[in-house]
């Protein structure tokens, strides 16, 4: 299947978030490796990923699961080399799948070369390649991302006697962009990737790039330039191709990262995320509506990412005060689930393993405007470990069977990267691809046919959102517009069932044809319009004029 | 559940997008836009201030307002469409309309107030007074946790009082309600209140809503269903309560609403009443009163005059009402010079329980027998204003509990009469 040659194809993908090191491993070392994932292509392909989105395979020590990148031009040898990367690209392409990789812009890891020469001397050339003071007073007032394990943005490097930058872990320190020679570096990087194929970035960190005092630091107009200058560059050169922003910011503050077009083509909609996951608990669809209404218009040509659950902790950064105590105590009261500002879970154990609440959040994902991303292992529900430390209990080995490492590795169990996940509920023996393969009610099985449905037509990806508000504040529901297209979405955000009067009289004489059993419903009136939903229950409707 | 026409089919459509709620406030209300403003908004504030995490809704029975009151209570919504002054509450918070199909009355109100309770599961409820424009956040703070956090039935208030304000409350009202009920509940007829849904839903379904004599004054009879049946009780300090200013012609009216329905509640709560011994003290959460002691004027001429004249002039109906010892009494007591005029405690206390046997065997129509009272009671008050002019907050909570132990003393007398008279 080729690739699609529409510019925008980002609008209609499926992305599937995958560490290399989780999915498989294809010789027999524990660890999960390119070759690996080429063989596991097809499983995608099967489930409508178009599109995967690899985290960090780089060199690295691995300090901050990849994060921390000391080459940016080879692959980390417990993936493969080069070549498997390459392989696994085109493979990828002939199944119609593109591939994001992650890029992380804002630092290196302390091993890097370039921090190595750094930190020499005073008189290095690359000196200036980072962010060096010789006091920690510099920039005072800027946050700490990572509360639980940073004391400070500056850290002492007593090899250069001098304190340098790092707004994530120490051993990460901050590149400086206002270096030119870093900026083209870094380019020069970008295009190493390109050239051999790559689809699209996710650029990790962006809003930190340069620092200025009297700020906090983030989102300068400094750093858009900067982007701004990349995304140029990426037009002329790789036309078609992505940058995708990860920048965890309340939705004013991310509006400016699209540009006019000209910036990056998608941002994650962090604020979203967290709301979805409070209006579930609340049963109440205000936090979900009113970020939405407070997102600001986005260029034409430009799409958020959505996502429910990802690598990283559920992020509570974007949040007011009483909503992170609420959410705290709703889905974290056992205090080891929380993580800086978050809280490191897996989708399927925050909602309880409940298949209903399950299939409700992937709906919205599904259907609200954005790009949706599907973590890997949620589309079979697979548990977590939050026995391991910081968030490598969301990264656990994937579980493709119930036998031997389940189905992940020949490899003896103790030379894993990471232990199984071996509870009764969440284990391998009991949470599989195998098994869910072979039953056809599996949660696999429903979200293919989600993702079906969702690739069935262009308006959910596309199209506009109309939200309706009915009385009743325990339904979400919208329309999805594109052209001549409507779907009606509506889902029931409490664990009761609900009645809920719909005014649909713009939509008069529209009969409801509810898309996954494609069965009509009474045509819409002048009369609001009576739905009755079960608990958790969804219903996307094609409006059909005939 | 009642008749259809109970609740009307908008008010069953407004409920069902509510749902299921854990606090409900309900606000009666008839023509109040000049003080309901600030409540509601007090209330809005509470419920974010204090419940935050809460399901809540406000529900106002409204009796055909037209001065834009229902339109002033539904404004403060919170949702999706339409954000209140805190943009950033967790949830919706519901506040719903309905005027109630009977004509402007009390019962009414709260009998949909209950019904709404019982619809939604209501765990925690309060009825706030529409007109008290002294009402602060905090009241339904005070009013609800008890009920949410240590499992009370019902919450009572308390409140700062000038030492002659209420005086039908703690010259009757709270001494006889202690005296044969048990409990020393100092206000029994109160405007702001918390309940379990539990108690409501009980309440809801006894047969009170039909009786005229009762319809009045539902709020007392809510307080002594909730002791008869035993249910956990405690009150509340509020803090002030605001001052409103009482007209003469005004007596007659707040009798019918308090002692009327009292009087009528002793007949079915008699196998309670008639064995309770003694009264007990209840949970106080903050003082159980307190007292503003500033000078105010008062008439006394006028109100001795009252007292007189309605002695001498009912003298035909007193007959039928008291018995002659305690009308020869009055009556000595109504020619006793303006400086010396005293209405001992004893004797007020026949007087109301001769009233209230009287009004059990209904010896004349009950309502003349309300009225009756009138002038008695004045005589009562201007007794009591004169004693107290320069009492102290101790002073006058003295003279009130030794009004109270004379009501308990002489409760046999009470049960003698009612005997001797059926």
């Amino acid at each position: 299947m080729p690739l699609t040659q529409d510019v925008l194809w980002y609008k209609d993908a499926i992305i599937y978030q995958v560490h290399v090191r989780t999915f498989y491993d294809s010789s027999g070392d524990g660890i999960g490796d390119f070759q690996g994932l080429e063989q596991k292509l097809a499983y995608l392909q099967d489930l409508g990923i178009n599109a995967i989105w690899l985290m960090p395979f780089f060199p690295s020590p691995l300090r901050d699961d990849g994060y921390d990148i000391a080459d940016y031009n080879a692959v980390h040898s417990s993936y493969g080399t080069l070549e498997d990367f390459r392989k696994l690209l085109d493979s990828a392409h002939s199944r119609g799948i593109r591939v994001i990789i992650e890029m992380v812009l804002n630092h290196t890891s302390d091993q890097h070369p370039w921090f190595q020469e750094s930190r020499s001397s005073q008189d290095n050339p690359r000196r200036d390649w980072y962010v060096w003071s010789d006091t920690d007073h510099r920039y005072k007032g800027t946050r700490i991302i990572f509360l639980d394990t940073e004391k400070s943005n500056w850290a002492w490097d007593p090899i250069s006697k001098s304190y340098y930058w790092h707004r994530f872990f120490s051993h990460q320190p901050d590149l400086n962009y206002d270096n030119p020679a870093v900026r083209e570096q870094m380019w020069n990087v970008m295009k190493f990737w390109l050239e051999m194929g790559v689809d699209a970035f996710r650029l990790d960190a962006v809003p930190y790039l340069v620092e200025r005092e009297g700020t906090n630091c983030e989102n300068l107009p400094e750093t858009h330039a900067i982007l701004k200058d990349f995304r140029k560059r990426l037009d002329e050169q790789f036309p078609g191709r992505m940058l995708l922003a990860e920048a965890n910011q309340w939705p004013a503050d991310l509006r400016p990262y699209f540009g006019d077009g000209d910036e990056f083509h998608m941002a994650f909609h962090f604020p979203l995320m967290p709301r979805m996951f409070m209006g579930l608990k609340l049963e109440d669809r205000k936090p979900i509506t009113e970020i939405l209404q407070q997102t600001p218009e986005i260029p034409p040509t430009c799409q958020w990412s959505l996502f429910l659950r990802n690598h990283d902790e559920l992020t509570l950064e974007m949040v007011t005060d009483i909503e992170r105590d609420y959410m705290y105590d709703s889905y974290a009261e056992n205090k080891t689930m929380r993580l800086n500002l978050g809280i490191r879970r897996r989708l399927a154990p925050l909602l309880d393993n409940d298949r209903r609440r399950i299939e409700l959040m992937n709906g919205m994902l599904m259907s609200l405007p954005g790009t949706p991303i599907v973590y890997y292992g949620d589309e079979i529900g697979m548990g977590d470990n939050i026995n391991l430390g910081d968030r490598n209990g969301v990264r656990t080995p994937m579980q493709w069977s119930g036998g031997w490492n389940g189905g992940f590795s020949t490899a003896e169990p103790d030379r894993l990267y990471a232990p199984l996940i071996q509870n009764p509920v969440y284990g391998y023996p009991a949470v599989n691809v195998v098994s869910q393969v072979g039953s056809g009610h599996s949660l696999l099985h429903w979200m293919q046919s989600i993702i079906a449905v969702r690739s069935s037509t262009a308006v959910f990806g596309r199209g506009s959102i109309d939200f309706l508000h009915p009385a009743n504040h325990r339904i979400l529901a919208y329309v999805r517009r594109l052209g001549n297209e409507s779907v009606l979405v509506v889902n029931n955000l409490s664990g009761t069932a609900q009645a809920v009067e719909l005014d649909l009289r713009r939509y008069k004489g529209n009969i409801p044809i509810e898309m996954f059993g494609k069965n009509i419903f009474p045509r819409v009136g002048e009369l609001p319009y009576l739905l009755t939903l079960g608990p958790y229950q969804f219903f996307w409707f094609r409006l059909r004029r005939i | 559940m009642a008749e259809d026409t109970f609740l009307t089919d908008d008010f069953l459509r407004q409920l069902i997008n509510v749902g299921e709620v854990d606090i409900l406030v309900g606000l009666p209300t008839h023509n109040n836009a000049k003080t309901v403003g600030s409540i509601v908004k007090a209330i809005q504030s509470g419920i974010l201030r204090w419940f935050p995490r809460e399901r809540a809704v406000i529900i106002n029975a409204d009796g055909g307002s037209r001065d834009g009151t229902p339109e002033l209570v539904t404004s403060i919504s919170i949702d999706d469409v339409r954000r209140g002054p805190n943009p950033y509450a967790l949830r919706t918070l519901h506040s719903i309309s309905t005027k109630y199909a009977a004509s402007p009355a009390v019962p009414a109100a709260f009998r949909t107030i209950l019904a709404a309770a019982e619809l939604l599961q209501a765990k925690a409820c309060v009825v706030m007074s529409p007109e008290s424009s002294s009402t602060e956040d905090e009241w339904i703070s005070k009013l609800l946790r008890p009920i949410r956090n240590d499992g009370f039935d019902l919450v009572t208030p308390t409140y700062r009082r000038h030492k002659f304000e209420g005086v039908l409350i703690t010259n009757l009202l709270y001494p006889m309600t202690r005296a044969l009920y048990g409990l020393r509940l100092r206000e029994p007829y109160a405007q702001e209140f918390g309940f379990s849904g539990r108690l409501g839903g009980e309440f809801l379904s006894q047969n009170v809503w039909d009786d005229g004599a009762a319809g009045s004054g539902i709020e007392l009879r809510f307080t002594l269903a909730a002791i008869t049946a035993q249910h956990r009780i405690c009150q509340s300090f509020l803090g002030q309560k605001d001052h409103i200013e009482q007209r003469g012609s005004d007596l007659v009216p707040a009798l019918r609403q308090t002692v009327g329905p009292l009087f009528s509640a002793l007949a079915p709560d008699f196998p309670f009443w008639s064995t309770a011994v003694g009264s007990q003290p209840l949970l106080s959460i903050g003082p159980d009163h307190e007292l503003l002691l500033d000078l105010v004027r008062v008439n006394r001429k006028r109100l001795r005059e009252m007292f007189t004249t309605g002695v001498a002039e009912l003298a035909t109906v007193f007959q039928s009402i008291l018995s002659p010892d305690t009308l020869a009494e009055l009556q000595r007591v109504a020619h006793v010079g303006e400086n010396d005029f005293a209405y001992p405690a004893e004797l007020w206390v026949k007087t109301v329980y001769e009233f209230a046997a009287s009004y059990h065997k209904s010896v004349i129509s009950r309502d003349h027998i309300i009225q009756a009272l009138a002038p008695l009671f004045r005589g009562r008050a201007l007794a009591f204003l004169m004693e107290q002019r320069n009492g102290s907050e101790q002073d006058v909570e003295n003279c009130i509990e030794s009004l109270c132990l004379e009501f308990e003393r002489l409760k046999p007398y009470l049960l003698q009469m009612w005997k001797s008279r059926e």
